[in-house]
């Protein structure tokens, strides 16, 4: 796949530039020789490829330029082949994002072919380049351009520029006096990818020297970069207003329109505007510096009036890094080291500042008296001044104010409570409404008061007051707001609680909350519902036929912990770690403890209700389950309640649950469970309607509570556009109404990726989402290195006809046919009743056009278990993860790979007989060096299973079934093997009641039949009868 | 100095507009002070009736002295030069060492304020900053009339005080020293004094001088090579939402009026030129806005 990149080029001198866009892509490539100029950059796209992939991707735009450009990059060193490394000549090749990053490494020049844009459409361009999100084919640099580019619009809103002469041009120059915008310039600054800016200055020719460029100041250079964008997006909206202007503006004028800034004046007349235009911007804003003048307020000592003012520099980069003006004054002409940053001439940038707040803040100059001023005394009066305005205005001219913490103007200023609270004596913590036992006093400025003190305390008639040793400060608002809650007596409840305590700057009654003490009982409800502390394990219930590693036992402890407060719980540990066992544990949980009086619906897809069936079969013998499906299912309510009785599980599939809505509805359910259910994701759709219609008891009121958990192997709680369905379902009131949810979360952190929304939505759906990783430390001891997973399927329609119709044709020709022929008839069936678990297309002998005539959808539904790989496949593609695909069939890797690729839209290679060895050999390496390589690789599992060192991948999926154990543990360790980062998931597949099933009992019973079969003998078949044969292949219809 | 107050005074009040005198720097009031002390009233009349009408078609620094170029009855506009007294360097050097002793005036200096008390830093010469009497202001014209100043000269000073507003620094020039040697030798002196300072503290203490500062670190994408590529950084937060200036808060507005003399030929440029900026601004704030809550590529919402 191809990376788009972009890079700034600078041009040779002065400001402005342009910005670069190239791509590079994986392909096998001889290492270059540089010779007297900097090689072809051999991965990148040429100029054509790049203008087709732009425009595939919606990135093209008619303002940009054929370009080229020399770029700096971290290169390896590597021997061309067949070619002897000598000391003297060097040949490598440029690394790419992502890739592993060798113990040596080189940067060169290399020349690249690309497009570019003018400043002004730059910023056009960059406004449609996502601020966020997942977008593969685009490198991070990408979203630090567009993310300076809503900079740089933000800056143009608000209208924080000023038209100057710079280096004698007319420019538009961004005014980065404010605090925000300094933090940001650092932000910025400190994250910039080195590639954004690693152009060699140029002109339109190029430069192919040899010359390296280095990585340089982040500030200045994002600077920069900031000024053009802006530049020539305001120049190329202006134009020169309808006159009476005087020929030296006029002229300035005419110069900050379309063009390069040019003027038409001369010398001495541009030396005079460059004069004045310096001057004018000077008050408001100083130069880009690494650091800036601070003023630090100190409260007065014990029984004094007075007030300190220290001085002294801050670093931009880490405005918590201060140096007092002693030690300014005492680095004479030396420079002074700030953390990383040097500051070359600190008096001169700490007198400037000096100069700039003296502009704002008057009471100054009386500390600017001597010749190295280190601190001065203000009055209470001036004090009050700094604090409400002074502050605000100093940091406006770019000078720091630091405030003593009570005074800091942050939400601890304010008036707010400090609350005590605990659960009444007899309560155990289960209903969200209920009454806590609670006091609570006035804070402010981290000290506590009563109503009385604050009445004394605004006697005193200063706006500064300190009490308790502390200064705070009074605001008339605050007093009132104190008065109308002592008034209003408000109850304090456990959901209060635990919304106060979620996060900080809630506030209670207007009034934020700026202490909250728990009595103990209250304190263990709020550490377990927040996450501090998760809830007690609880062992397996008696009755479960198995055993809980300890996260499953944590697991089942949250569940039943979330239950008991009558929460709705979301279940989203990673595939592989048992959400099943956990839920069924629960269950079992439920029934032990005698809870469970009415049955649960459990809705899933279609394609696993096999696998849970036989998993419930297994876990929990005791626990009667009924699956609602197939044509002969109950279709009255009261056939249903007959067919419920004695059943505490029942399953069904979400298109059932759409279908037969109204049946289910009459159900007295005492919980639904929906499995995978990123299923209703989508809020409008059907099925999502009726799972959450379904999770609260029917309007009639007659049905008690119902418990409502949601189990899912995908990152819900980053899937901002889809938690909301999932919300709703689990607890309606956490997220408020769709409309309100898309308003204050969604755009925000979908568009913009807001990370202050994101947190605040996570801190709300946190309680009710466990999600624990293969790789969580806690997880990791408790789990085996390879993971081997059963997946049960079943056949759908058209499978099961074709199976059932294949066994009775072959049962009958084979009892016909002759000794001799027999052993190869009854292996042809095996073959074909395997490839019809697979898919009818694979036993039909439809070739990979006809399937790819039929849409996706059709395809999957021909076949349970393709339908089951594409879900965990999914999953796996969405966590980033890669994964090898074994088949015995040829064939059916053909049909796959081509099915695969049209739906994920990705390559998926297929290593099997026919691919020659120079292909094997590219295949192997793509995946497993590719930093953007493919993420499925299927294999042959003859042609595959052996020799191969495929370590990226995490994932093992045995699509169909060998005899011989062994074979597929071989194909397994591709990826379990020395070299391995991550844990291995392995993944087979077995078509329930299938020959798959037998088979798969039949390895694990190590029985001599297995090995007989495959082998070439055909001594077997003398002792083996026609009924034999046929409890091997025959379908064994169930219930 | 003591302030005289003419009719003029107040006639260049209402003639300046809305700015007022008021308003005006303190050096250039001084400057009008100087004017305005002139005894022959008459002559002033007529010179700034000369000023308000354009007829000074030219001023030009060129190095120490002012340029000009006036419109008279003659076809051809007379040449006016002026210039004040150069201080020789070792005024300078005590001048410098007065400016050092203050922290103020460097600051101030350095954010490009004219320091009020500017002149008791010169008084250390025995010099002074500014012409105390308008006979220390030199002058030349190229008319017939006698006197001097003459209307010519008189309604080029009317307009130097509109150029010192554009930059004080003019009349350091015109003492001989721009404002980048100013600063330059200041910074310089101070550092020398400084490290003197240090010197004698390190001695007292008896420690050993810091080692300077080492030399620039190597630049993390070095250590680091994933820096080259890498950029994890979500959207700043007040960025998510793209709000408008508040009124009267763009850089416009905190620049204030343009600091640049305006030519009595073209009234009120100045304002015409800040007002058309202020439109475009508004204009492209207005489009910004749009732009950053339009969709985003790849939004499918």
């Amino acid at each position: 796949m191809s990376l788009l990149h972009a890079t700034w080029l600078f041009p040779p001198e002065g400001s402005g530039g342009r910005l670069f866009l190239w791509a590079d892509t994986w392909r096998v490539a001889t290492p270059a020789v540089p010779k007297l100029e900097a090689p072809e950059h051999p991965l990148a796209l040429n100029e054509d490829d790049l203008a087709t992939w732009l425009d595939d991707n919606g990135l093209w735009s008619e303002a940009l330029r054929p370009a080229r450009a020399t770029l700096t990059l971290p290169s390896r060193n590597q021997a061309a082949k067949g070619r002897r490394t000598s000391a003297s000549s060097w040949s490598g090749l440029p690394l790419q994002a992502g890739e592993p990053i060798p113990k040596q490494l080189e940067w060169w020049p290399w020349q690249v072919e690309g497009w570019a844009l003018d400043a002004a459409n730059a910023g056009e361009w960059l406004s449609q380049v996502p601020l966020a999100g997942e977008h593969p084919e685009m490198a991070d640099e990408l979203r630090w351009w567009s993310h300076l580019q809503r900079w740089a619009l933000s800056l143009i809103a608000r209208g924080r520029w000023l038209p100057q002469i710079a280096e004698g041009k007319a420019r538009w120059l961004p005014l980065l006096n404010r605090e925000d915008d300094r933090r940001r310039l650092e932000d910025l600054a400190s994250g910039l990818p080195q590639v954004a800016t690693c152009a060699l200055a140029s002109g339109p020719s190029g430069d192919p020297s040899l010359a390296c460029r280095r990585p340089g100041s982040g500030r200045l250079r994002v600077a920069s970069l900031l000024e053009a964008l802006l530049d020539g997006q305001l120049r190329a909206g202006f134009s020169a207003s309808a006159g009476g202007l005087d020929p030296l503006l006029a002229a300035w004028q005419k110069a900050l329109g379309k063009g390069d800034g040019s003027l038409n004046l001369d010398e001495e007349e541009l030396e005079r505007l460059s004069i004045a235009t310096h001057h004018w911007r000077e008050g408001v804003a100083g130069k880009v510096e690494p650091a800036r003048t601070c003023l630090e307020l100190f409260t007065p000592a014990e029984a004094e009036e007075l007030w300190e003012l220290r001085f002294g520099l801050q670093a931009e980069a880490d405005p918590s890094l201060r140096v007092p003006a002693a030690a300014v004054w005492a680095a004479g002409d030396r420079g002074l080291q700030m953390g990383e940053v040097a500051v070359p001439q600190p008096s001169e940038l700490l007198l400037e500042g000096m100069g700039r707040a003296l502009t704002v803040f008057e009471p100054i100059v009386r500390g600017l008296d001597s010749a190295t001023p280190e601190t001065m005394q203000l009055t209470p009066a001036e004090a009050f001044v700094l604090v409400r305005t002074g502050a605000h205005q100093l940091r406006d001219v770019g000078v720091g104010v630091v405030l003593p913490a009570s005074l800091a103007g942050g939400l601890a200023s304010r008036l707010g409570l400090s609350i005590t609270a605990e659960l009444p004596e007899k309560s155990r913590g289960f209903t969200l409404g209920e009454t806590l036992t609670w006091e609570w006093e006035f804070m402010i400025g981290g000290v506590t008061l009563t109503l009385r003190d604050l009445d004394r305390l605004e006697t005193k008639r200063s706006p500064l007051v300190q009490h308790k040793g502390a200064w705070i400060e009074l605001r008339p608002l605050d007093l009132k707001n104190a008065n109308k809650f002592s008034g209003a007596k408000p109850g304090l409840s456990l959901d209060d609680a635990l919304r106060l305590t979620a996060s900080d700057g809630d506030t209670f009654h207007r009034l934020p909350v700026h202490r909250f003490d728990a009595g103990p009982r209250l304190q263990a409800v709020l550490e377990q519902y927040h996450q501090q502390k998760a809830p007690d394990p609880l062992p397996a219930p008696p009755g479960f036929s198995g055993q809980l590693r300890p996260y499953q036992e944590r697991g089942l402890g949250w569940l039943a912990f979330l239950h008991r407060f009558d929460q709705g719980a979301c279940l989203a540990d990673d595939m592989g770690l048992g959400k099943t066992i956990q839920l069924l544990a629960f269950l079992q949980h439920l029934k032990a403890e005698d809870e469970l009086k009415r049955p649960v619906l459990l809705v899933a897809p279609t394609s696993v209700l096999t696998n849970w069936k036989r998993e419930a079969h297994g876990f929990t013998p005791e626990l009667g389950v009924w699956e609602h499906y197939g044509p002969r299912r109950p279709s009255s309510p009261e056939a249903l309640k007959k067919a419920l009785k004695g059943v505490d599980l029942v399953l069904t599939s979400y298109g059932l649950l759409q279908r037969d809505s109204e049946l289910l509805e009459s159900i007295d359910w005492q919980g639904v469970v929906i499995d995978e259910a990123q299923a209703i994701k989508n809020h409008t759709a059907k099925q999502s309607q009726a799972a959450r219609d379904l999770a609260r008891p029917s309007r009639g009121g007659k049905g008690g509570s119902r418990f409502r958990i949601a189990l899912t192997g995908t990152p819900v709680e980053n899937r901002v556009s889809e938690l909301w369905a999932l919300m709703d379902f689990l607890n309606p009131k956490v997220l408020g109404d769709e409309p309100f949810f898309r308003q204050r979360y969604r755009l925000p952190i979908e568009r913009y990726g807001d990370m202050s929304s994101l947190r605040d939505l996570k801190s709300r759906v946190g309680p009710f989402i466990l999600r624990r990783l293969k790789t969580d430390k806690s997880i990791i001891s408790d789990l085996p290195e390879k993971v081997e997973l059963n997946e049960w399927v079943g056949l759908a329609p058209e499978q099961k006809k074709l199976y059932n119709k294949t066994v009775d044709e072959s049962l009958d020709a084979i009892a016909r046919a002759p000794l001799g022929q027999k052993h190869g008839q009854v292996l042809a069936l095996l073959t074909k009743l395997k490839q019809i678990c697979n898919h009818p297309a694979l036993a039909l002998k439809e070739n990979a056009a006809t399937v790819l005539a039929s849409s996706n959808g059709s395809f999957s539904s021909r076949s349970g278990k393709l339908q089951r790989l594409e879900e965990i496949l999914e999953e796996v593609i969405e966590a980033g993860d890669r994964a090898l695909l074994f088949t015995q069939f040829a064939e059916w890797g053909l049909l796959l790979k081509a099915h695969l690729e049209r739906k994920w839209r990705q390559e998926v290679p297929f290593l099997y007989g026919s691919t020659s060895k120079t292909e094997r050999q590219a295949m192997v390496d793509r995946f497993q060096d590719d930093p953007r390589g493919p993420q499925l690789f299927l294999l042959s599992l003859k042609a595959g299973g052996v020799g191969l060192n495929l370590t990226r991948a995490s994932h093992v999926f045995h699509i169909d079934r060998w005899w011989n154990p062994a074979v597929e543990n071989q194909a397994t360790d591709r990826a379990y093997r020395i070299g391995q980062q991550n844990r291995v998931l392995v993944h087979k597949f077995i078509t329930s009641g299938s020959v798959e099933e037998k088979i798969d009992r039949m390895i694990k019973e190590k029985s001599k039949l297995a090995a007989e079969i495959v082998g070439s003998g055909e001594d077997w078949l003398g002792g083996f009868d026609v009924g034999q044969l046929k409890d091997l292949v025959a379908l064994s219809e169930e219930d | 100095m003591t302030l005289t107050p003419t009719t003029y005074a107040s006639a260049i009040n209402t003639q300046l507009g809305d700015q007022g005198l008021a308003q005006q720097p303190w050096w250039v009031e001084q400057w009008m002070e100087l004017i305005n002390s002139y005894r022959f009233k008459k002559r002033l009349e007529r010179a700034w009736e000369y000023a308000r009408s354009g007829n000074v078609t030219s001023i030009r620094f060129e190095g120490r002295r002012v340029h000009a170029r006036v419109q008279g009855t003659d076809e051809e506009p007379y040449k006016v030069k002026l210039w004040l007294d150069v201080l020789h360097d070792d005024d300078w050097n005590y001048v410098l060492d007065a400016l050092t002793q203050k922290a103020r005036w460097s600051a101030q200096l350095l954010a490009g304020v004219m320091p009020q008390d500017i002149e008791r830093a010169f008084a250390a010469s025995g010099k002074r900053l500014f012409p105390f009497k308008l006979q220390e202001v030199r002058s030349e014209c190229s008319c017939p009339d006698k006197a001097n100043p003459c209307k010519h000269v008189s309604a080029v000073y009317y307009l130097m005080g509109d150029r010192f507003s554009e930059d004080p620094f003019v009349l350091f020039q015109m003492r001989g020293r721009t404002r980048a040697q100013l600063l330059a030798d200041l910074a310089k002196r101070r550092r020398k004094v400084l490290a003197r300072q240090a010197r004698q503290a390190a001695a007292k203490q008896g420690s050993q001088p810091v080692a300077a500062v080492a030399l620039q670190p190597v630049h993390p994408a070095i250590k680091d090579p994933n820096r080259w590529w890498h950029y994890g950084a979500a959207l700043d937060s007040d960025l998510v939402v793209i709000t408008p200036a508040l009124e009267g808060d763009t850089g416009l507005d905190a620049a204030g009026p343009l600091p640049l003399a305006e030519e009595p030929r073209f009234p009120e440029a100045n304002q015409h030129f800040l007002e058309h900026l202020k439109a475009h601004g508004q204009q492209l704030a207005a489009q910004a806005m749009a732009k950053a809550m339009g969709p985003a590529n790849g939004d499918d919402s």
